[in-house]
């Protein structure tokens, strides 16, 4: 992993995720570009490797989002979970990465709206559209931005390796 | 001597735990604290943010039409309209008080200081905007936060060159407001999704859709009432049929702000 390559891109997607995103929202409804690139590397790096990105980029997801600490701890674990499943099942097929990134950006979404509630923050009143949403967004968008990640992290996007 | 470079070796469960530690500390540690780190980030990353936000708002722009005045400008000239004959309002019931007391004009005193919007997070019961300027230009909190005339809402945290306001739709935003001609006070609080709810009142008031909704005078921090929002629903509430249930709805659109003002009342 080149983790300095690795630091630029990670806040260059956050000031995207931040500013630029809304362009394609539809009807308020974003894609999560933190959490496609936690799956990214939750599916081709190492585990230690995985398991840190996952938690640098939940940290990213919470300096943007309403409170800090929610998305530290559920992208931290989700993609800690992902990166020990991965070594059992190979995700190399589009549609099963678009399942695992609506699966993944559900339950973490979940996680985050009950962290946020247990921090005394206001949550939408219509957590599950919203969560659906933006899960779907994410799965259908996701696997298409995994060839252009992998370019600028200079990975191979169809490496699979048990470590 | 030579001396091999050991690398330092954390295995994965220690990892794990430092981590989600860190998580939790950030999780229960005070917002104040928390909000430095975004605070710091909206500074470091002020241009990059400001741009991709005036980009995302040009392109979601309507196409302006020919002799008429855009949206904005025409809610922008109503709204000071609204305030404007608050303050006459206010300034005809010192008049007829014939105090012959030498009175300043309302707001005559006051600053305003204009910010741009580094970044709007505006989704669901949330509705927050951090903003370029803070303490160093005289910012503090719950100090009242204009756009296009009207009252968006309060400044809710602050640092020394950024600001956070609170917008009147966020769900833990309170402001105390008067409706109308109405002569009280009632709490007005958000409730996302762009609109705001005003509760406990009584409908032996006569309230009307549209009817103008304007914050109350709070000494040192507003002189006299603004415009916030207008009725967008008024019904009976449900659990209690002797009050209303009424909706308030921003009479400026809070999605597409570039730019806000600050009122500065308790000038030294």
């Amino acid at each position: 992993m080149r983790w300095f390559r690795f630091a630029v891109f990670i806040s260059l997607v956050t000031v995207l995720q931040a500013g630029l995103v809304d362009i394609i929202a539809i009807k308020n409804i974003k894609p999560d570009l933190l959490l496609i690139l936690l799956v990214f590397f939750a599916i081709y790096c190492n585990t230690s490797e995985a398991i840190i990105t996952s938690f640098t980029i939940g940290f990213a997801a919470d300096i943007i989002g309403s409170a800090m600490g929610p998305r530290i701890i559920s992208f931290g674990l989700f993609g800690t979970l992902l990166a020990y499943l991965r070594r059992v099942i190979a995700i190399r097929k589009m549609p099963y990465q678009s399942a695992v990134i609506f699966i993944t950006s559900f339950l973490a979404g979940a996680l985050v709206h009950f962290l946020t509630f247990l921090k005394g923050q206001p949550t939408p009143p219509n957590i599950c559209a919203v969560l659906f949403g933006i899960s779907l967004y994410s799965s259908l968008m996701g696997p298409f931005l995994f060839l252009p990640i992998a370019w600028c992290m200079r990975m191979r996007a169809y490496r699979f390796s048990r470590h | 001597m030579i001396m091999a470079k050991n690398p330092i070796r954390v295995s994965r469960r220690m990892l794990i735990t430092w981590f989600m530690l860190a998580g939790f500390i950030f999780l229960f540690a005070p917002q104040k604290l928390t909000n430095k780190f975004q605070f710091a980030f909206a500074r470091i990353f002020r241009w990059p943010l400001s741009i991709g936000r005036n980009v995302s708002l040009s392109a979601r722009m309507e196409q302006p039409l020919t002799n008429v005045v855009s949206r904005s400008e025409y809610s922008q000239l109503q709204n000071h309209l609204a305030n404007v004959i608050e303050q006459r309002d206010q300034e005809h019931k010192k008049v007829e008080k014939l105090s012959g007391l030498r009175d300043r004009f309302v707001l005559e005193g006051a600053r305003f200081v204009l910010a741009d919007v580094i970044t709007a997070s505006i989704d669901g019961s949330r509705g927050e905007l951090i903003i370029n300027r803070g303490q160093d230009d005289g910012l503090a909190e719950d100090q009242f936060v204009l756009g296009n005339n009207s009252i968006i809402g309060t400044i809710s945290d602050v640092s020394s060159r950024t600001a956070q306001v609170r917008l009147i739709t966020d769900s833990t935003s309170r402001i105390a407001v008067k409706i109308a001609e109405l002569n009280a006070s009632w709490v007005m609080q958000g409730a996302g999704n762009n609109s705001a709810k005003v509760q406990l009142l009584s409908i032996k008031h006569k309230v009307k859709t549209g009817d103008v909704v304007c914050a109350r005078k709070k000494p040192g921090f507003l002189d006299a009432p603004m415009i916030v929002g207008r009725v967008a629903e008024c019904e009976r509430d449900d659990e209690n049929p002797s009050l209303w249930d009424i909706t308030v709805e921003p009479v400026c659109d809070l999605k597409r702000l570039s730019n806000i003002a600050v009122i500065i009342m308790n000038l030294q």
